[in-house]
């Protein structure tokens, strides 16, 4: 579903991607662990279009997408929650769900209505976010916000769903509910990419694994594979 | 040796030229458009320091052409005084309102930064027509030219003085501008975080800049009202602020040069106007050239559709209007607009920076050699490094909303040691830094150098206290050269006050600077690379230049931001390589660090952070094997194994 | 000096320094979505009243003539989008400032040369007969500011909280980068915040019109104004820009009564530059936090 090949991105003089080269199939989460500064958020960005590809090609179902235009590309069916949650702060929590099928709703009137389903599902997956639905989104904690945006990924029904360092800047008992509905969601037959920092908690969800050295792949396997083999442990700490 | 007389020979020719005029030139007419030359090249000069090295659309430059006109008149007609002081007092006037005008405009950002000049430029049009008994109010302010040494000045005399007013000028700038203040204008430009970093006042170089310029708007006020002897405020109006803008950036910014070239557009655009003829053969050749520049830039991929097209579509305008068009004046404002937009878009850098570049691909001319280096010893001498407490913070909390950056850290960086600071993404440890190097002030807690409270909120103030930085997303000043990015960072080198400076009378202190940093550059291992512009470095001499900037700030500490950050294998052997040279000279360091390898190498003490917290504190191997430390960086199983959580990662 | 007096100036100018808001207004709108504003907001504003003028002397009735002139606005506003701030945003530099200033005058010259440059009286339907409301006296034509100024600033709230598009909007406002995930085209967004603020500004030429008559010089009487209550009010500050337009409107008013005419500018601007020294974000703005 996801084709990534010889990937190169950077950041003005630096490049930080060197040819990164992974693929996600249909209905598997596949996790992108690796060192902080390893190049896995750069990564999603360049996959997602908020960050243009100096080489290398970005396939969704079939269709190239390097070089275009992030709207574009979450229009064709990629939904990203970003690293650092994003969630639009001065709009409601129903307000940020709302906007997360934006590509596929009327734009002036009746988007309530159309969406209602995909709302209650997000709710039943989420029902704190139920309780909080009219609440200013910045005024969630951590753990809250987490969960809306990714409720907000899914609401826009996506062939593919990236989620960034979902566990960053959260306390353990979140991890683990969060992790818990990457579970739930793995479970339902989503597509997902995860980049993780905290690579057991990871590869504990995950169908396959990528690790990132330096801008590009330096193993990859599955978890069972992954966690008996040294380099693993070396590129994260050594 | 060589460059220095192909330029200032150059210059020389051009104003020898320029002043065997009179003799030559009979036509009163042509000689009055010179003299306009002149007092719009010093204007020009003024409004450049703002509009080109600033970087600022300043509104307010007319202004002072008014002021420093009436000011002239006023002395001249109500105190009887002569040239000198009325230019005198034109000038002082340009600069203190200017100065005075710059310390509260001068905080904003760029638009509203605009705004405030413009609404200085409506307060002043406004003073002088409402202060009737002062200046005549719309009726206008009639004055004579006084006498120089007794001498009446006529037309080819008062040209003189003009030209070389303008002389006067044209030298005084290109000293400052090849000094330290002409590299203290580029780099705030590229980044004025590292410039009040690196100890460069940026708020009080940009007000001294614009003061000046304001300076040299009221003085050429004075010779504008000396030249047509008849003042009304209707004449500095904002139709007039659009024409000088045009000519800076018609002429080219950032240049002298360019200035003298807008100030001929400006004095020869009436003419252009008037006769038809004329302004179909300009027009047209501007359409030629709009067009030929489009179809280059589309077809070599250097520019984007619109900026290629937009400028032939607003030429193509003008030529469309001087075919149809009855009267050419009716439309001048469109037309400046026209010419204006096209240049902004299609030509940014001005008839001088498109001709240097073109120049410079024709005359090869070999750059002045550079000095040999200092001595380290000098420079650098070596500190005692004691292990006595240097940096001490308590219970440092910094919060942005709701969100605990940092929640009660508490650190003892000890003289002569590198410190490392480690953590996850998102554990404080850029913020610690930020906090410590004065770009945010913290929101509880001490931070105190050699006992005594370090200064908080100010970037500058805190490297003027001996601590020095290097940034995680590099900050270097891209258009100066890797030897001026050192250069700009130096401490106590530049010791001229600014008059000096002026009269290039400080070329001593500039050798010694440049000896200076390229000993630095030297120890960093880039003394090849000292001509090249920073932008222009790959990516590994950047990181290594920022430190050496750093250093050259001669600091007691010294804070390394994510240095190896992006850096390939063999690059981060070499930063070890000169953190070890640096450390050697007693320079308390700290550092932040992803790498382990590089930190457990470099580090004698690690202090680890999570959630804006102190987790472990030790030496790289104690900290390597904390529990928390590993639980921080690889986190938890979902489901508790039995076993597996604990176990001490292999060294 | 007649207390009653005083305040039926300061209810005038208050009234006359809701214009002011809306303009500042529109400021908002596109400062919102792309931290940029038109520094020719004030000729967009002529030009709009000037072709309104000419809708109504084509015999086109008032009350049709008003979306007739808002649309020429929107219209304007998407052509400065496209020629003089997009390019700059694309390379994330400030070279709008200086390229809206050179679109305004070519619109002021334009404007000059189709329409000439005497001030023209605009017919309007409303009454300029003065009633008497809470002890002051105000003409209906005074009173039909107000309600075209709250009314056109209500909708376009209506609009951003209510329909999905709006909500996009404040999307793009709050973070681009993530609403570009969402699927959202910031530069459609930044597209559509131009053409309201050119509407906006065309019906504060409508407004205004009737009762300072249209002419080539009622863009710079305007936009001083506008920018003064843009800025004193902080660039993202709501509906503060009201309150500050009719503090200054009403200021204005009291200073051309007790300093004379050509002074009337003159707390405006003072206030300006004094505000931008104090408080650079404005009254209501908030304060930005620097990233390195």
């Amino acid at each position: 579903m996801l084709l990534v090949e010889d990937l190169h991105a950077g950041y003005g003089a630096s490049e930080v991607l060197t040819g990164t080269t992974l693929q996600v199939k249909q209905g598997t989460l596949v996790a992108l662990i690796g060192a902080n500064g390893a190049g896995k958020t750069t990564t999603m960005r360049a996959i997602s279009g908020g960050l243009k590809p100096n080489k290398g090609r970005v396939q969704l179902d079939g269709k190239d997408v390097q070089g275009l235009d992030a709207s574009r590309i979450a229009r064709l069916g990629l939904a990203h929650s970003p690293e650092g949650r994003k969630v639009f702060g001065p709009l409601s929590v129903e307000d940020n769900l709302l906007l997360g099928a934006y590509s596929r709703l009327p734009r002036f009137f009746g988007f309530r209505g159309k969406a209602q389903a995909d709302l209650d599902r997000v709710y039943e997956l989420f029902p704190r976010l139920k309780d909080r639905a009219k609440q200013a989104s910045g005024t969630l904690s951590g753990g809250e916000q987490q969960m809306l945006a990714i409720g907000r990924a899914l609401m826009a029904r996506p062939k593919v769903m990236l989620l960034d360092e979902p566990s960053m800047g959260l306390a353990p008992v979140i991890v683990q509910e969060v992790f818990r509905t990457i579970r739930r969601l793995k479970e339902e037959g989503i597509t997902l990419l995860l980049v993780e920092q905290f690579a057991k908690s990871a590869l504990e969800v995950a169908d396959y694994a990528y690790v990132m050295e330096r801008g590009r792949i330096a193993v990859e396997g599955t978890p069972a594979e992954l966690s008996r083999n040294e380099r693993v442990i070396a590129a994260y700490l050594g | 040796m060589k460059r220095i007389l192909l330029l200032r020979g150059t210059e020389l020719i051009v104003f020898a030229g320029l002043a065997t005029i009179p003799l030559l030139v009979v036509n009163p007419y042509a000689l009055g458009l010179l003299t306009l030359l002149a007092i719009y090249g010093i204007l020009l000069i003024g409004l450049d320091v703002t509009v080109g090295y600033l970087g600022q659309v300043n509104l307010a430059h007319v202004a002072f052409l008014g002021l420093g006109a009436y000011t002239a008149g006023l002395v001249v007609t109500k105190f009887g005084l002569g040239m000198g002081p009325a230019l005198a007092a034109a000038m002082a006037v340009g600069l203190l309102l200017g100065g005075l005008l710059a310390l509260p405009a001068l905080r904003l950002e760029g638009p509203q930064f605009a705004l405030a000049t413009l609404s200085f430029a409506a307060l002043s049009t406004t003073a002088l027509n409402e202060l009737e008994s002062l200046t005549g109010g719309a009726q206008g302010l009639s004055l004579n030219r006084p006498p120089v040494f007794g001498h009446v000045l006529t037309p080819p005399l008062f040209y003189w003085l003009c030209m070389a007013l303008l002389a006067v000028v044209w030298m005084l700038m290109r000293n400052m501008l090849s000094s330290q203040w002409g590299r203290a204008f580029e780099a705030l430009r590229d980044s004025p975080i590292a410039t009040d970093a690196m100890g460069v006042g940026t708020y009080r170089h940009k007000v001294a800049a614009f003061a000046l310029g304001s300076g040299l708007g009221g003085l050429a006020g004075a010779l504008y009202a000396f030249n047509f002897q008849y003042l009304q405020p209707q004449s500095f109006t904002y139709d007039l602020m659009i024409i000088l803008l045009l000519g800076v950036v018609l002429g080219g910014r950032k240049s002298l040069w360019g200035a003298f070239v807008g100030a001929s557009v400006i004095v020869l655009l009436p003419n252009l106007l008037s006769n038809r003829h004329l302004f179909q053969i300009f027009s047209g050749l501007g359409f030629a050239m709009a067009l030929a520049a489009g179809v280059r830039g589309l077809a070599k991929k250097t520019t984007r559709p619109f900026q290629a097209l937009a400028p032939v579509v607003a030429m193509g305008l003008l030529v469309v209007g001087g075919l149809f068009v009855e009267n050419t004046e009716d439309w001048r404002k469109a037309i400046f607009a026209l010419m204006l937009f096209s240049v902004v878009v299609g030509l940014p850098e001005g008839l001088m920076g498109f001709l240097s570049i073109f120049l410079a691909k024709l005359f090869r001319v070999p750059h002045a050699p550079l000095p040999e280096p200092s001595d380290i010893e000098t420079i650098l001498p070596p500190r005692p490094a004691d292990g006595a407490p240097l940096l001490v913070i308590e219970d440092l909390k910094r919060h942005f909303g709701g969100v605990k950056a940092v929640d009660g850290l508490s650190m003892t960086i000890k003289s002569g040691a590198i410190h490392g600071l480690i953590g996850p993404n998102g554990s404080g440890k850029s913020t610690v830094v930020n906090v410590i190097s004065g770009l945010y002030t913290p929101s509880s807690g001490r931070i105190l150098l050699r006992g005594n409270p370090l200064p908080s909120g100010s970037l500058y103030q805190v490297s003027k206290s001996g601590v020095a930085r290097t940034f995680q997303n590099l900050q270097l000043f891209g258009e100066l050269t890797a030897l001026e990015n050192v250069m700009v960072a130096l401490k106590g080198v530049y010791r001229s006050p600014l008059p000096l400076v002026l009269m290039g009378l400080a070329r001593q202190e500039e050798r010694q600077a440049q000896a200076d940093a390229l000993c630095l550059l030297d120890r960093i291992g880039l003394k090849d690379e000292a001509l090249v512009k920073a932008k222009d470095l790959t990516y590994g001499a950047q990181r290594f230049l920022e430190v050496a900037r750093a250093l050259a700030r001669k600091p007691d500490l010294l804070i390394l931001d994510e240095p190896a950050a992006g850096l390939a294998h063999p690059d981060v052997v070499q930063l070890i390589e000169i953190i070890k040279r640096v450390h050697t000279r007693g320079i308390s360091i700290i550092l932040i660090e992803h790498h382990m390898d590089v930190v457990s190498e470099l580090c004698d003490a690690v202090t680890v952070l999570d959630g804006g917290k102190v987790i472990a504190e030790g030496t790289p191997d104690e900290v390597k094997r904390h529990p928390k430390v590993v639980e921080a960086y690889l986190g938890q199983p979902v489901q508790p194994e039995t076993g597996s959580g604990a176990e001490p990662l292999p060294a | 000096m007649n207390a009653s007096i005083i305040g039926q100036m300061a209810v005038s100018g208050a009234l006359m320094g809701l214009v002011y808001a809306l303009i500042a207004y529109g400021f908002q709108l596109t400062y919102a979505t792309s931290k940029s504003i038109n520094f020719g907001q004030g000729e967009l504003v002529m030009i709009s009243a000037f072709f309104s003028l000419t809708l109504l002397n084509l015999g086109v009735p008032y009350w049709a003539m008003i979306p007739g002139g808002l649309l020429f606005g929107a219209i304007m506003g998407l052509v400065v989008e496209r020629a003089g701030v997009r390019l700059a945003l694309e390379q994330k530099s400030e070279g709008w400032i200086l390229l809206t200033i050179i679109i305004g005058l070519f619109f002021f010259s334009a404007a000059e040369n189709i329409w000439g440059r005497d001030d023209r009286p605009f017919p309007t339907p409303i009454s300029a007969d003065p009633i008497h409301v809470l002890g002051v006296d105000v003409t209906r034509l005074e009173l039909s500011v107000a309600v075209g100024v709250l009314g056109i600033m209500g909708l376009i709230e209506l609009f951003k909280r209510r329909t999905l598009l709006g909500k996009a909007f404040e999307a793009v406002s709050a973070d681009r980068d993530a609403a570009e995930l969402m699927g959202i085209s910031a530069t459609r967004t930044v597209m559509l915040s131009y053409a309201l603020s050119g509407a906006v500004a065309a019906l504060a030429g409508i407004l205004v019109s009737p009762i300072t008559t249209v002419g080539p010089t009622m863009a710079s009487a305007l936009i001083l104004k506008a920018f003064s209550v843009a800025v004193v009010a902080g660039l993202d500050s709501g509906f503060g820009v009201v309150l500050i337009g009719m503090f200054l409107g009403a200021l204005e008013s009291l200073s051309s009564f007790y300093l004379g005419s050509g002074w009337r500018e003159a707390p405006g601007l003072i206030l300006l530059i004094l505000a931008l020294a104090v408080r650079p974000t404005g009254v209501f703005g908030k304060a930005v936090i620097r990233k390195v």
